[in-house]
């Protein structure tokens, strides 16, 4: 008998995009709702409808999901799979139903318990009792259940002897301790796990996902987001791809995961948009491509060598004169692990930019990031393109919009030859030794 | 689709728990009641939480229920009596009058602080996990319920020193008016709350309201000195505010004083069901974007 656990019927759901600054304050609402009535034009909301919207941004609004359709049998594991932003949170919150789907209906079987929250709720004042009953009430314990289960709470974490100390006395493991045992004491019918949200650990997420395979044994339903691929073939019996907000695919995990990956590795080092109705854009600026070139090479090459420096180029138009400028650039490896982020800067800078801070007048531009020799480790990196008046605001963004790999020349490894160490950077230091 | 065919029945087959469709059941929000009713020992661990966190570290505890309304009511009766003022007009002594009023008002005012913060403070958790949203500020209104009760037995000696008696033939009509001013109050949170997560101004605007609100109503003084300033119809818009209302109603249960007017209460009781229904209403539509909006 399979018993259907989890069933999501045509799910979409947008967001508004810069939200705080139209309607985040009372007076503009009645200002703007003032307006409308004295106008006696019709709301100039959107309508809700998925046709009328061809691309995924559509003046403010953003469509995080599109047309979702899966049904999950009770005792399934499932990975969900997919780039950064492609929407597996977003449908993760609507399954824990923290966020009301803007079209399509959503049914749960059971209790939903997710362990990307560990310790939500817990109260510095209380003491470590007292935490334990708030947050197994608000995780959804009875509290009969909890009292039936708090020895065995207690010992897991191991702070027997602080039950009476309020939680801000604590250490921090004992906090994280303490939280996890919560959580983990908790039996849901539908688990999630979002290891890109959750805080811990490598001991921690392999918790985590130990208590999801326990689970999935005593056959309840597991939804797992993990950018451990291995993790998610070895735990899961199915999963699905997630791609712009769209589910594009679903069967068992290893084809799952070779189609994300042949996804990713798309690309020859450079990624334009010839047509000005796709290119993402902002109201003052559009971007034309993005590639990456190594030292000498003039041409977009999606492979660099370890010793060579590496240029991430940016071709954009402005398209409002006097448009403060400011390219910023995210480097992710291939477990999703964030290596850097840098922006063009002064204070990130090697040299100073002249443009910098400058009023752009409407153009052409290009901006270029160098990125030393020796410096990458080799393996594939994951490249984010994000444009915004100044730094640290975005006005566009492309997540992973191109990826190249390093490759390890042996002009670095003449005296190593074992795998190296530390996978996300392996740059060229200064030592010295010297006799004292 | 990939689908284990062996796959493990459910733990306990007895009791499967049926599929649940996320969303609103009704226009009205009347789902919601089912849901808290689903709920209450969430609100109880809620309640417990804000109790015990109000009290911790503060050196007289619990003291501080009774210090409120008497320094309150300490402070009105020395500013009315250096101005050489008279507050109260009826043949009832002045501190139980002001402190039935003080009692009343400390309700009103804390559960509408609190509850319209309540979201707001608590988004790290609206934002992670799923509960009727409606316990939060119900938990604070519980609060402010529990300080109401417990203030209230300073009656008793306040009453015996000035010579009061109690009415003990309406006594207990005090029950049901203050479930009436408790409801009035769930009513407003519920709009207040919801309103503050979309738009902060409401909690920057409320402690301005609530200080108008305390002289708008009779809370340090009584209506009957009231009277003696305002005529008939003014005295029906005054009576309208349920607040209003309900503290005359009290102090006429408890204190014999004179009750308000058929008609201000029959007005008073119309605007409270209409705000409550509302206030239903309108927490379940502003629930739906509460994650992404707050």
């Amino acid at each position: 008998m399979s018993l259907e656990s989890i069933q999501l019927d045509k799910v979409s759901k947008r967001f508004r995009l810069g939200a705080s600054h139209e309607y985040g304050r009372l007076t503009e609402a009645i200002v703007s709702g003032v307006k409308n009535l004295v106008r006696k034009a019709p709301n100039p909301r959107p309508k809700l409808s998925l046709d009328s919207f061809a691309n995924r941004m559509e003046d403010d609004w953003f469509w995080a999901l599109r047309d979702i359709q899966l049904s999950i049998q009770s005792g399934d594991i499932v990975g969900i799979v997919g780039r950064n932003g492609a929407g597996k949170s977003t449908l993760l919150k609507i399954l824990a139903r923290i966020v009301t789907p803007t079209l399509g209906r959503v049914g749960v079987r059971g209790r939903v318990g997710s362990l990307l929250e560990v310790g939500t709720g817990f109260h510095p004042e209380l003491t470590g009792r007292e935490n334990v009953f708030l947050n197994g009430a608000i995780l959804g314990m009875p509290r009969s259940e909890i009292r039936k289960r708090f020895d065995e709470i207690v010992a897991f974490a191991e702070i027997e002897s602080f039950l009476e100390t309020p939680v801000k006395r604590y250490s921090s493991g004992m906090a994280v301790r303490l939280a996890f045992a919560v959580a983990a004491h908790l039996e849901p019918d539908v688990l999630i796990i979002d290891e890109v949200l959750s805080v811990g650990d490598q001991a921690f997420q392999r918790k985590c996902l130990g208590k999801a395979s326990q689970l999935g044994a005593q056959g309840r339903t597991v939804l797992v987001v993990s950018h451990n691929l291995a993790a998610v073939a070895n735990l899961c019996h199915r999963a699905v791809l997630l791609q712009d907000g769209r589910l594009i695919a679903d069967d068992v995990p290893e084809r799952i995961i070779d189609q994300y990956l042949s996804e990713m590795r798309s690309g020859d080092g450079q990624r334009s948009w010839d047509d000005d109705a796709s290119a993402p854009s902002s109201r003052e600026i559009r971007l034309r491509s993005i590639s990456v070139r190594g030292n000498g090479i003039d041409s977009p090459a999606s492979e660099v060598d370890i010793d060579q420096e590496i240029f991430v180029v940016v071709d954009y138009r402005v398209l409002i004169a006097g448009t403060p400028v400011s390219v910023q650039i995210q480097v992710r490896d291939e477990t999703g692990a964030f290596v850097f982020w840098s922006a063009n800067a002064p204070s990130m800078n090697l040299e100073p930019d002249p443009w910098f801070g400058k009023q752009y007048p409407v153009g052409m531009y290009r901006s270029e990031c160098g990125m030393p020799a020796n410096f990458l480790n080799d393996t594939r990196y994951f490249v984010s393109v994000l444009i915004g008046p100044e730094v640290g605001v975005v006005a566009l963004r492309q997540d992973s919009a191109l990826s190249f790999v390093v490759h390890d020349t042996g002009a670095m490894r003449q005296e190593y030859t074992g795998s190296w160490l530390g996978p996300v950077v392996r740059p060229r230091l200064n030592w010295r030794t010297s006799k004292l | 689709m990939a689908q284990d065919d062996d796959s493990i029945p459910h733990p306990n087959p007895a009791s499967i728990p049926p599929m649940q469709f996320y969303g609103p059941t009704d226009a009205f929000g009347f789902g919601q009641l089912g849901e808290i009713w689903r709920t209450r020992e969430l609100l109880y661990s809620f309640f417990l939480r804000d109790l015990l966190i109000r009290y911790r570290q503060v050196v007289v505890g619990l003291l501080w229920v009774f210090l409120q309304p008497l320094m309150g009511m300490l402070i009105f009766m020395g500013l009315f009596f250096v101005l050489g003022t008279k507050a109260g007009n009826s043949t009832v002594a002045y501190p139980p009058i002001i402190l039935t009023g003080m009692l009343c008002w400390q309700l009103v005012a804390s559960s509408f602080r609190d509850a319209t913060a309540s979201l707001v403070n608590y988004r790290h958790v609206v934002t992670k996990i799923y509960f009727p949203r409606m316990l939060l500020p119900l938990a604070s209104l519980t609060c402010a319920v529990f300080d109401f009760v417990v203030g209230s037995l300073l009656l008793f000696p306040v009453c015996a020193i000035t010579e009061t008696s109690i009415v003990w033939s309406t006594a207990w009509l005090a029950l049901p008016i203050a479930l009436w001013l408790i409801l009035f109050c769930a009513g407003c949170i519920a709009w207040l709350s919801a309103l503050n997560a979309h738009y902060r101004d409401v909690g920057y605007a409320l402690p301005f309201a609530l200080q108008l609100g305390m002289f708008v109503s009779p809370v340090v003084y009584d209506v009957e000195r009231l009277r003696t300033i305002l005529t008939d119809p003014w005295i029906w818009l005054y009576e309208a505010n349920p607040i209003a209302t309900c503290i005359g109603l009290l102090r006429w249960s408890l204190l014999g004083t004179q009750p308000p007017s058929a008609l201000g209460m029959a007005v008073a009781a119309i605007i409270t069901l209409s705000v409550c229904f509302s206030g239903l209403a309108w927490f379940q539509h502003a629930d739906q974007q509460l994650a992404d909006r707050i």
